[in-house]
C-alpha cells in the first residue's frame, strides 16, 4: 500500500455532564465539527464507522441521519475501549485501498443521567444470571472497577507494585488536566488526595478510577495526498497494531501481569520504522490507574515490574520525563473510551495543546484497551509525512 | 449476598452436582488438562472432547479484591471478598471468599471449595479457608 493516511479532522462535543442530547445527537454533532474542521463538508465523505458505547447506542442509521448518499463503506465496531485506534486502522486501510477517500470515524455515548451519581452510569453484570458464565458475576465480580482490582493486585503482589505508585498516575493526568481546558476535573490534586479518596474496589480508589461522560467526538481520516489540501496540518498515521491475548482462565495465565499491548506496541512501532526511545507524547487508555501504568511497561517504556517506580518518578506529568496523557487522560478530563487518548493525540500532534503543549511532539503513541484488558490497539502517529 | 443463579442445558450436570457438594471441571480425556466450567474446548490444546470431571475442590489463592460493604441502619458493614482461585487440576475460579479476613489474604493461600444457595437459585461454589 503506497497510499499513506492522516487524521484531518477533529470533532468534540461539550463533554461531561451535558444532558438532553441523544448519542445519536452527539454523534451527527462530532462528525459535522470534525468536517468543519477539516476545511471538508458532509458530502465529501464517503466511509462511516460507528463506535457506541457499551450500551450500543448508535448505529449504523447514523448514515441516514446524516443524510449521506455517496457511502462506499460502512460499519459498527465494537471492540470496546480499543475501538477508536481500530477505527482509524480500517480508515486508514480503506483509504490506502481505495475503496473510500474520506472515512468519519465516530464515538458517542450519553450513560449519565441527571440527579444521578457516575457509579450508577455501568453497573456490569446486567443479563440474567444463568448458567456457568455468569459465577465469576453472581460472586461479587460484576462491574469494571471490581475486575480491574483484581488484575491489579495481582501486579501489586507479583512485583510490589503499591497504591501510592497507582496514585502517582492519578495526579500528573490532572497536572495536565488543570491547563486542559476542556477536562470535567480541573482542581489539582495530591499523593495524600488520592489516599484518602473512598476505596472503590480494594486496592483501587475511587481517584483510580476514570470519569464518565456524555458526549461524542469524531475523527476524519483521508490520503496523505488530500490531506496536504486542507485546512488543518495532517496528523500522519506511521503505523498500527492490535492484539487480544485470550487470557487463558488458568494456571500459568499472564492476566493482570502483561496485556496487548506487549504485542500490539511492538508491532505498531515496527510499522512505522521507529524504536519505542524515540516516541516523544504518549497517549495511553487510563479507564484505571493500573492501566496506564500496566501499559507503559508493556510497551517498553519501563521493564516488566518497575511501571510502579517509573510511574512515582514523576516521568508522566507536565515536565517529566515522559510526557503522559497531556490532557488529563480519561481519569481527569473525560471517558470517550480510547477516543480521549485519540484525540489528544491530534491536539497535541497539530501543536494545538496551548498551555498543555508538548514541545517536542515529532511521535506520539496511542494506546485503546477494553473489556479487562482483553482488547488492545495501538497507533503511531506523527505531524510529519511517511516517507 | 451472592447473586442466585439459575441453571440451562448445559450446566444442569455442573448444578446437580454443586447441589450434592461437588465441583465439577471440564476435563479432556485427549490431553489430561482440565478447564474451566465454562470452556468450550479444552484451554490447553483445543480439543473438543470436554466431559464434566469431579475437582479435588482444593486450590490456592492467586489474586483478589474487597468490595466495601455499605452501611444501612443497624447492620454491621460487611466487605465482601472476591478471589480468583487456582484449583490443584489448573483452571481458575472467581469465588466469594467466606469467613476470611483481609489481613489473611496472601497469595498461595490455601482454599477448599463449599457451596451456598441463595434464595432462587442454584447452589454455586464459594471458598473457605482450608484449614477451616
Amino acid at each position: 500500500m503506497n497510499t499513506h493516511a492522516a487524521i484531518v479532522g477533529l470533532g468534540m462535543t461539550e463533554l461531561g455532564r451535558v444532558y438532553g442530547r441523544s448519542p445519536a445527537q452527539f454523534a451527527v454533532e462530532a462528525i459535522t465539527r470534525a468536517a468543519a474542521d477539516a476545511g471538508l463538508t458532509l458530502g465529501d465523505i464517503d466511509g462511516l464507522l460507528v463506535n457506541p458505547g457499551i450500551d450500543n447506542h448508535i448505529d449504523l442509521r447514523l448514515q441516514s441521519a446524516l443524510q449521506m448518499r455517496n457511502t462506499r463503506l460502512l460499519a459498527g465496531i465494537q471492540s470496546f475501549g480499543s475501538s477508536a485506534g481500530q477505527m482509524v486502522q480500517q480508515a486508514a486501510m480503506a483509504v490506502a485501498s481505495g475503496m473510500a477517500d474520506v472515512v468519519a470515524c465516530v464515538y458517542a455515548d450519553a450513560p449519565l443521567t441527571e440527579g444521578k451519581g457516575a457509579g450508577a452510569s455501568y453497573p456490569g453484570q446486567r443479563r440474567a444470571m444463568q448458567g456457568v458464565g455468569v459465577l465469576a458475576a453472581a460472586a461479587g465480580l460484576k462491574a469494571a472497577p471490581e475486575r480491574y482490582a483484581v488484575a491489579a493486585r495481582r501486579h501489586m503482589e507479583t512485583y510490589g507494585t503499591t497504591s501510592e505508585q497507582l496514585g502517582a498516575v492519578a495526579v500528573a493526568a490532572r497536572q495536565w488536566a488543570v491547563m486542559n481546558p476542556q477536562a470535567q476535573m480541573r482542581t489539582p490534586i495530591t499523593l495524600e488526595d488520592h489516599q484518602a479518596s473512598r476505596m472503590i474496589a480494594d486496592p483501587l480508589r475511587l481517584l483510580d478510577c476514570c470519569l464518565v461522560s456524555n458526549g461524542a467526538i469524531a475523527v476524519i481520516v483521508t490520503s496523505a495526498e488530500r490531506a496536504a489540501t486542507l485546512r488543518q496540518p495532517p496528523v500522519h498515521v506511521w503505523g498500527w497494531g492490535q492484539a487480544h491475548p485470550g487470557y487463558v482462565n488458568r494456571r500459568g495465565s499472564d492476566f493482570g501481569l502483561v496485556t496487548g499491548a506487549a504485542r500490539s506496541g511492538p508491532d505498531a512501532l515496527a510499522m512505522a520504522g521507529v524504536t519505542v526511545e524515540e516516541i516523544d507524547v504518549r497517549e495511553i487508555y487510563d479507564c484505571f490507574t493500573f492501566t496506564t501504568l500496566v501499559t507503559l511497561e508493556d510497551y517498553g517504556f519501563c521493564a516488566k515490574g518497575e511501571g510502579g517506580e517509573f510511574v512515582a518518578s514523576g516521568a508522566l506529568g507536565p515536565g517529566g520525563s515522559h510526557p503522559t496523557n497531556t490532557g488529563g487522560g480519561e481519569l481527569s478530563s473525560h471517558y470517550m473510551w480510547g477516543m480521549t487518548p485519540l484525540s489528544e493525540a491530534v491536539i497535541q500532534a497539530r501543536g494545538q495543546g496551548g498551555e498543555r503543549q508538548v514541545p517536542k511532539h515529532d511521535l506520539i503513541m496511542v494506546s485503546g484497551n477494553g473489556g479487562v484488558l482483553d482488547f488492545h490497539s495501538t497507533l503511531v502517529l506523527s505531524p510529519h509525512e511517511l516517507t | 449476598m451472592l447473586t442466585p443463579v439459575v441453571r440451562d442445558d448445559y450446566s444442569a450436570p455442573f448444578f446437580d452436582a454443586t447441589a450434592r457438594g461437588e465441583l465439577l471441571l471440564r476435563y479432556s480425556p485427549s490431553s489430561g488438562e482440565w478447564s474451566e466450567p465454562a470452556a468450550m474446548v479444552c484451554s490447553v490444546t483445543q480439543a473438543q472432547d470436554l466431559e464434566w470431571r469431579a475437582s479435588s475442590g482444593r486450590g490456592e489463592l492467586v489474586s483478589w479484591t474487597i468490595k466495601p460493604g455499605r452501611a444501612r441502619d443497624d447492620q454491621p458493614v460487611v466487605d465482601t471478598v472476591i478471589g480468583v482461585v487456582e484449583f490443584a487440576e489448573g483452571p481458575w475460579l472467581s469465588l466469594q471468599l467466606i469467613d476470611l479476613p483481609p489481613s489473611d489474604l496472601r497469595v498461595g493461600l490455601p482454599v477448599r471449595v463449599d457451596f451456598v444457595q441463595p434464595e432462587g437459585g442454584e447452589h454455586v461454589p464459594v471458598g473457605r479457608g482450608a484449614a477451616g
